[in-house]
């Protein structure tokens, strides 16, 4: 399987609001109150009003469910949503960003698919994602 | 990205229900009829009953695909498996598949994003996997190669 990068993002999260037992799991928010992303592409910033639901589950594993609205440096907004899985018993963190814009420059992003590769840095989650080719 | 083969998925496409123009798009849904799979870790069937692609053209020409599908592996244990897809390409290629011809994969996009769910646990390790996949559409049904994202 062949990929190229595409960006990596980097997310700035307030404190986590837990929701706690669910049927699911245990569910809690992360709250995206900004960040960056930067790409051969594409960069710019992430708006605040995003957030990521997290829901821990019965097997160690967490499944993430994100929304974020991204803003390139020459002003488009950017729709992206991604859902992923957390192993932190395996260090197996990786997700499957999704892309939504009207912007024509950034158009490639409606017709693409991609993988990311997670992790908890000390300033927050960073994802390196790339485009599956 | 590092990725291994996971399996190679061969389904059996049924006549297409054609539900039509639905907001900003034309919908399709593709019931499978059957099906196949093989890796080094798992082999076994499609079973047909509540196996389909619930597929949207949208209004770029891009075709937004949501296979949903349980299969059976040759030791008894189902696994339920949804994958969200893209499917693009030039028009003639696109029209090509459409009238059921053979066409190079290489000429379109084709790629697909399946998850699986399984209570067996010979398979727990599918539950926690992001896998990714090329998809070869043949005249008979989609082949598609699944990657385990690594």
């Amino acid at each position: 399987m062949t990929s190229r990068p595409l960006m990596r993002l980097k997310l700035e999260t307030s404190a986590t609001e837990v929701i706690g037992s669910t049927a699911r799991g245990t569910l809690s928010i992360w709250p995206i109150v900004g960040g960056s992303f930067d790409g051969d592409r594409l960069h710019g910033d992430v708006l605040a009003g995003g957030g990521d639901w997290v829901t821990a589950l019965a097997d160690g594993t967490s499944e993430l469910d994100l929304r974020v609205t991204l803003e390139t440096h020459d002003g488009a907004l950017i729709h992206m949503t991604l859902t992923g899985v957390r192993d932190d018993a395996h260090h197996y963190f990786r997700t499957l960003p999704r892309f939504e814009t009207a912007a024509p420059q950034y158009a490639f992003l409606n017709r693409l698919l991609a993988v990311g590769v997670g992790e908890i840095g000390p300033d927050g989650p960073v994802h390196a994602i790339e485009e599956i080719l | 990205m590092n990725t291994r083969l996971l399996m190679t998925l061969q389904v059996k496409v049924a006549t297409p229900q054609n539900i039509g123009a639905v907001a900003h798009a034309a919908r399709r849904t593709a019931p499978l009829s059957g099906g196949t799979f093989e890796g080094p870790r798992l082999r076994g069937t499609v079973l047909p009953g509540g196996s389909a692609d619930w597929q949207l053209l949208r209004a770029d020409g891009v075709l937004e695909m949501d296979l949903r599908a349980t299969l059976r592996t040759s030791d008894g244990g189902l696994i339920s498996m949804k994958s969200f897809g893209l499917r693009h390409g030039p028009p003639d290629v696109i029209g090509a598949i459409g009238r059921g011809e053979l066409v190079d994969p290489a000429t379109y996009y084709f790629r697909t994003t399946p998850r699986f769910e399984t209570s067996h646990s010979a398979y727990l390790f599918l539950n926690r996997l992001i896998t990714v996949a090329t998809g070869d559409r043949r005249p008979e049904g989609p082949i598609y190669t699944i990657y385990e994202v690594l």
